[in-house]
């Protein structure tokens, strides 16, 4: 066990790296000028030439991968060309919104999507089922900046019952950001719930057909241990990971629903950092999203050996 | 923790949330200013972008500034300067008992220091050094500025927000400001960058007698605390303005105008006029370098239909050839004759005598802007209909920073400004700027407008730069339009500006 936690562990390196690698290569080829975009439109050239010089810009490329990549390495991700300091110190500050909007829409998500998953495949056929089905059609079908714009202006505008954007102005306390999350984390959540709802409903249908819930039954189980005792249990693991890589996918930055509501959180970070040309921070938060992303998912599967005792690393 | 155990601290954890959450309102006496983004800079004289000069002049000011009908009037002057016969010595008097934020006193060293690093480190500093020959302090009270000939334009560069020369202690001044301290109303308290720049009211301002006149005159300081909030999506701007949890909300979408005007809680602030789009024109390379070839874009553009492409409503935008609006002193007639001739036959002939040979017109634009690409795409039609050949480059705003610095990538790059109070703060004018618009006769105009110092004869030579502009297609006005902010219904005290300021704002 401890061997394959090491194994994945160098294999989230080198995906690491990898993503570095991309990342740095790409940012690096797409066109625009860091320095002319913060100095204005009435700088001249010879001014955005100087500032790209003063910012270390025009070393060679290779150079400037190799310090970086050996920097990366040491925990030092650079400095901000936008904010000027540490990268590191920036990213911390995006993380706790993201951390927590992409908590309470997976528990929102889980709430609409497990309950009435199950339910879905308990009554198979009915009318709750196929309501069930068409509705989480629909909300994955649905862009989430568009629910989100809905969500916005119904919700926040013209009822006010949230806020309509931010996360809270010096005074806030911990609670009032959090109620500033709760907007967002709705419509991600109802946009996040339909795979989850799909993946619970199917995992249980095969699950409840097998023999062993029958036994269960005729050995005088009541439905509600069965179902969630016996049934949910066998069927957990493909909804496990499900949920483990909506997670990821939540916390890799929901760009667009931070964007609409203003949350300065790691997707509304890395938009402004590709449009201001900010390669520190671009890369930054790729390389902190990769290492999410791979890190979530190894715990997902360590999650399985919780739930099913059959499965050994 | 079981699953119910996490369940009620969620819901508890709502519904706390919940009940925190309360429509912002005056009672806590702050104003709340959504911008359209992150300022790169709270030091005014290392970008010219129009946010970094809308929070900046809340924290720092300059010798001059510009009153409600956008004269220069003094700000940490006495008075209007000493101006010398020969129109090259400046002599100004400041004023006394002029405290910084950090305790420090304002004397004539921190001015000259302060004015120097400005013709070395800011824009439009740096535009008119080699025109100073010193900057110097008289008494501890005076300062003096020696040009090496008369420069009209020099005051309204002393008084505008934009690489404005503001004036900082001496002590905190080298290439980057070791503390962002000024002699301005409020002071900076806190700066989260993207989430809110927090500014305070400044205890120990000494505000001038007169009664405020646009930016000019007493600031009041009424509000205690002005927050900039930053909020790209122009979109959210809107909602956030509606809720009420802004104040004041600044480049707001011209489609949400009837839903703020019937709104109990926001009303529209409309900005007539704001500036006007242009096609700025490429004169070190490429096809435009041809003045026939200039005389047939400027021909064949259709300004009607590009303008309403662009804006779609007519509170918001004005076909109107002179280069100044309606009122201000620099409006005049010369070469309007040539504007908007929606002529694409004529555009043709002159293309022909040319002899074009069908190499693409480059235009280089960017969607970040819809404005200026709708205007591009209708352009590009009529100009294919008189015979060009036209590649449109569109790009983001980052890619276009950096291809207009390199004259071999463009023909015209679409561009906006604010109309500004004195023409020469246009760069577009000067042989200097990337247009590189160098045709001898109007750098003489421009040469003789820049060293007038009687207010008659420089109309009448911004009269000639103006002919110059269309008879030699210098570069293109489309046309001029209107821009949306919104605010708090009932707020008092915020002009409608390019680069609105709150010191003076107060909600009913």
């Amino acid at each position: 066990m401890t061997r394959y936690i090491v194994q994945r562990m160098v294999g989230m390196l080198v995906v690491v790296l990898l993503v570095l690698t991309i990342a740095f290569v790409i940012v690096r080829l797409a066109p625009g000028d860091p320095a002319a975009l913060m100095l204005g439109p009435e700088a001249t050239p010879a001014e955005a030439a100087e500032l790209r010089e003063r910012l270390g810009l025009n070393e060679p490329i290779p150079i400037q991968y190799l310090s970086f990549v050996g920097n990366a390495l040491r925990g030092d991700l650079g400095t901000s060309i936008f904010f000027n300091q540490p990268v590191t110190r920036v990213l911390l500050a995006r993380a706790e919104p993201t951390v927590y909007l992409a908590l309470f829409s997976l528990i929102i998500a889980l709430i609409i999507a497990v309950p009435i998953g199950i339910y879905a495949a308990y009554r198979r056929g009915s009318w709750l089922d196929q309501t069930a089905i068409s509705t989480a059609m629909l909300a994955a079908s649905v862009p989430s900046f568009w629910t989100g714009l809905m969500f916005q202006r119904y919700l926040a505008t013209e009822l006010g019952w949230f806020p309509a954007a931010g996360y809270g102005g010096p005074d806030a306390d911990f609670w009032v950001r959090m109620g500033h999350l709760v907007l967002p984390s709705i419509v991600l959540g109802i946009v996040n719930s339909a795979l989850i709802l799909r993946f619970t409903r199917a995992s249980m249908l095969d699950v409840l057909g097998e023999d062993y819930v029958r036994t269960a039954r005729s050995k005088g189980m009541t439905e509600w241990r069965v179902v969630l005792r016996h049934a949910l249990k066998n069927a957990a693991i493909p909804i496990i990971t499900v949920i483990g890589l909506t997670f990821a996918l939540l916390v890799s930055g929901a760009v667009v629903t931070e964007r609409v509501f203003n949350i300065p959180g790691m997707g509304n970070l890395v938009v402004s950092a590709v449009l201001r040309r900010d390669y520190p921070v671009i890369q930054g938060t790729l390389i902190v999203v990769a290492t999410l992303y791979v890190f979530i998912n190894l715990l997902t599967d360590l999650l399985y050996l919780l739930v099913d005792k059959r499965v050994r690393y | 923790m079981s699953i119910s155990r996490t369940w009620m601290t969620s819901a508890a954890a709502i519904a706390i949330g919940l009940s925190a959450y309360s429509v912002p309102a005056w009672a806590d006496n702050t104003l709340d200013v959504a911008i359209i983004g992150e300022a790169d800079t709270l030091d005014p004289m290392l970008s010219t972008k129009d946010v970094v000069s809308i929070v900046t002049q809340h924290f720092v000011e300059t010798l001059y500034t510009f009153d409600a009908n956008w004269n220069v009037a003094p700000l940490l002057a006495v008075d209007l300067p000493e101006i010398s016969d020969d129109g090259r010595t400046y002599r100004i008097a400041l004023r006394q008992g002029i405290t910084f934020h950090d305790g420090s006193s304002m004397d004539s060293a921190d001015v000259v220091a302060s004015l120097q690093r400005w013709t070395e480190m800011a824009s439009r500093g740096k535009a008119v050094a080699d025109r100073i020959e010193a900057i110097e302090a008289v008494d501890a009270n005076t300062v003096e500025i020696r040009m090496t000939e008369p420069y009209s334009p020099l005051l309204s560069l002393l008084a505008f927000s934009n690489s404005a020369a503001a004036i900082y202690p001496e002590e905190v001044l080298g290439e980057a400001l070791s503390a962002i301290v000024g002699t301005g109303p409020y002071k900076i308290i806190e700066h989260v960058p993207d989430q809110y720049l927090q500014l305070g009211r400044f205890e120990a301002y000494q505000a001038r007698d007169e009664e405020p006149n646009g930016p000019a005159g007493g600031r009041l300081q009424l509000a205690d605390e002005i927050r900039f909030i930053p909020v790209p999506d122009p979109n959210t701007r809107v909602e956030g303005l509606l809720s009420g949890q802004y104040d004041f909300a600044d480049g707001l979408p011209a489609e949400s105008y009837a839903r703020i005007a019937e709104s109990e809680a926001a009303e529209p602030v409309l900005l007539r006029p704001f500036g006007w789009p242009i096609f700025a024109i490429n004169h070190k390379d490429g096809l435009l370098t041809d003045l026939n070839v200039r005389k047939a874009l400027q021909a064949a553009l259709p300004h009607d239909d590009m303008m309403f492409a662009a804006f779609g409503d007519d509170n918001f935008f004005i076909v109107d050839a002179p280069m100044y609006p309606e009122g201000w002193t620099w409006r005049n007639d010369a070469g309007t004759e040539l504007y908007n001739q929606n002529d694409q036959a004529r555009a043709a002939e002159l293309l022909d005598a040319a002899g074009y040979e069908g190499t693409p017109l480059r235009i280089l634009t960017s969607r970040q802007y819809e404005f200026h690409f709708k205007m591009a795409e209708v352009a590009k039609m009529a100009l294919e209909a008189a015979g060009f050949a036209v590649q449109m480059d569109v790009v983001d705003w980052a890619t276009l920073g950096q291809r207009r610095n390199d004259p071999a990538l463009w023909d015209i790059y679409i561009t906006h400004s604010p109309f500004l109070p004195e023409p020469a703060l246009t760069s577009l004018y000067s042989a200097t700027s990337r247009l590189g618009w160098a045709e001898p006769d109007k750098e003489a105009t421009l040469a003789a407008f820049t060293t007038a110092t009687d207010q008659a004869e420089r109309e009448a030579l911004f009269a000639d730069l103006q002919k110059a502009v269309f008879e030699d297609v210098g570069f293109i006005k489309i046309g001029g339009f209107n821009a949306l902010q919104g605010q708090r219904t009932g707020m008092t005290g915020v002009n409608p500006s390019p680069w609105p300021y709150f010191w003076n704002a107060r909600p009913q």
